[in-house]
């Protein structure tokens, strides 16, 4: 157990340690050897002040009146800090204060942490954060804004004018390419503002060039769902369009990003795991199979890892484990969890391991900021739905210099997992996956390559 | 088929360019038992693999034949995002 050991050595080390002029005396010559301790050589010793009564005849043991503290060298004591074993850790403890008259008390050091972003919190930051993090001024720098490159945002349709109004800058909507499911009505751009107009939004944050491939997907009108729902054969569907618009692309020029903000929040409209039609844990499933020949085909594609992480996650969430599912833990695509702008992981973030790829989520991208306003005013972008498009949004502002012919879908998935801001334990963890996203990170890999190839 | 009734996806393979008539001749499927509307899907167009939305009967049926699969799921997908609350919360 980790523990805080309190000490009163000689005056003059009380009085070393506590005067902020000199150097703090180390924590091995403070302390000496304690027996049991493994102590934290690391750690500065602290001096604390006593608590000492105001009062004429005061109790002097109460710490329920006034009292002044004393930083005096002969009032002082110190803290160390340490790991006492925890086997027979009550007979330790019991030695410990008999083998040295200095040790005061011993104080569990328990692990803190802090409160991560959950659902319901006012935004961490803005838009104009979230770009200054994904160093979007090198990208312009650089001549990558997704200037001509195809990105297709899959979810409740764009209202064109919202966006352009609150970001400032005009949203290209590819009308042409785009495309509504089955009794789906409205015109590409028009639609209500909602969450597929927060996606767009924030994927023109580093992409505010890239031509937008509207699909209202997640307004499919069929068997009485509800006003923003869609069926997964919908999404067959798009993404067979999807690759007529690809396969039409130059050869040189062919790439398309493509943007997923939605899954399947419960097993109950699932098959049972193990079923042959299956979906969530099934990569023969029509729509794991169609991601897959998409991808392959030259597409980045990027989903959501979703929003059950532990901390806090959304009510809907009724998978009791391993929330990322289906599609959305695909080998063949990058599944974005979220962190907030203080680079802390949000308490909803889905965490894996993944059920078509354990390895999941790959990486983490910004979300919780204040940026479209589509669900109002001092509502933030949220959800790993926010943390997508900001990636695809970073996707595709590369391939405006990177298409399919010079790297593939693959190859940029490894270079932006291999250069990810590492967090929590060393390597891949299924809080972060790889990391943050770092743009610079992947600009630099992507010059090395340039260098290499040329 | 009506708007309302349930349905679930079934694949077949086709040769490239075949229209949902040819999967419905092959699969001896009706007209009520398939939505129509959603049409014949590539989902592998490298492969030859195509999908439609059938009635679950009908996938059952069809599904038993050498050159289809299914049933496979058709589940509902939801937008991630912005979070509920838990009710508990």
């Amino acid at each position: 157990m980790r523990v805080l050991i309190q000490l009163r050595p000689s005056p003059d080390v009380v009085a070393a340690v506590a005067d902020p002029a000199t150097a703090t005396p180390a924590a091995a010559d403070v302390a000496a050897r304690l027996p049991g301790v493994a102590l934290d050589e690391g750690y500065t010793p602290v001096a604390l002040p006593r608590p000492v009564p105001t009062g004429r005849d005061a109790d002097p043991l109460s710490m329920d009146q006034e009292l002044d503290f004393s930083l005096a060298a002969s009032d002082a004591t110190v803290l160390v800090r340490g790991e006492i074993s925890d086997r027979d850790f009550g007979a330790r403890l019991s030695l410990l204060s008999s083998a040295r008259s200095d040790v005061v008390g011993v104080f569990s050091d328990p692990v803190i942490e802090t409160c991560p972003t959950c659902g319901g919190d006012p935004p961490v930051g803005d838009w104009r954060d979230v770009g200054h993090l994904l160093k979007v001024a090198d990208l312009r720098a650089e001549g990558l804004d997704g200037d001509g490159v195809p990105l297709a945002v899959l979810d409740t349709g764009i209202n064109a004018k919202h966006v352009t109004q609150v970001m400032g800058e005009q949203i290209k909507i590819d009308a042409k390419n785009s495309w509504n499911p089955t009794g789906v009505k409205g015109k590409p751009g028009e639609f209500k503002v909602d969450h597929g107009t927060m996606c767009a939004f924030d994927a023109m944050i580093a992409a505010p060039k890239a031509s937008v491939i509207d699909i209202p997907l997640l307004r499919s009108q069929r068997r009485g769902g509800s006003a923003l729902d869609g069926l997964l054969s919908d999404a067959v569907a798009a993404f067979a369009h999807l690759r007529t618009v690809l396969d039409a692309l130059p050869q040189d020029s062919k790439r398309l990003v493509v943007s997923n903000s939605w899954g399947s929040f419960s097993p109950a409209w699932d098959f049972p795991v193990g079923q042959p039609g299956n979906y969530s844990d099934n990569a023969a499933h029509p729509f794991n199979v169609a991601v897959a020949s998409l991808e392959r085909a030259g597409a980045d594609v990027l989903f959501a890892a979703g929003n059950c992480g532990r901390d806090c996650r959304d009510g809907r969430c009724a998978y009791p484990d391993r929330p990322i599912v289906g599609a959305n833990s695909h080998p063949s695509v990058l599944s974005i969890g979220g962190v907030d702008v203080r680079n802390e992981r949000v308490g909803y973030s889905s965490q894996g391991p993944g059920r078509l790829s354990r390895r999941k989520p790959d990486i983490c991208a910004y979300t919780h900021f204040s940026g479209s306003k589509a669900f109002g005013d001092g509502e933030p972008d949220s959800g790993t739905s926010a943390a997508c498009p900001v990636a695809a949004g970073v996707v595709a502002a590369i391939r405006t210099k990177w298409p399919v012919s010079k790297l593939s879908p693959a190859q940029l998935r490894t270079f932006i997992q291999r250069t990810a801001d590492d967090r929590a334990d060393a390597g891949f963890d299924f809080d972060y996956g790889f990391g943050i996203l770092d743009v610079m990170g992947v600009l630099q890999a992507l010059q090395r390559r340039a260098k290499r190839v040329s | 088929m009506s708007a309302d009734e349930p349905t679930v996806l079934i694949t077949v393979r086709l040769p490239r360019g075949a229209r949902l008539r040819d999967a419905m001749d092959r699969l001896e499927l009706d007209r009520d038992e398939v939505d129509v509307e959603y049409g014949l899907v590539p989902v592998d167009p490298d492969d030859g693999l195509y999908a439609l939305r059938v009635t679950r009967a009908a996938a059952v049926r069809a599904g038993q034949r050498p050159d289809a699969e299914g049933p496979f799921a058709d589940p509902r997908i939801e937008p991630f995002g912005p979070p509920e609350p838990r009710e508990d919360d």
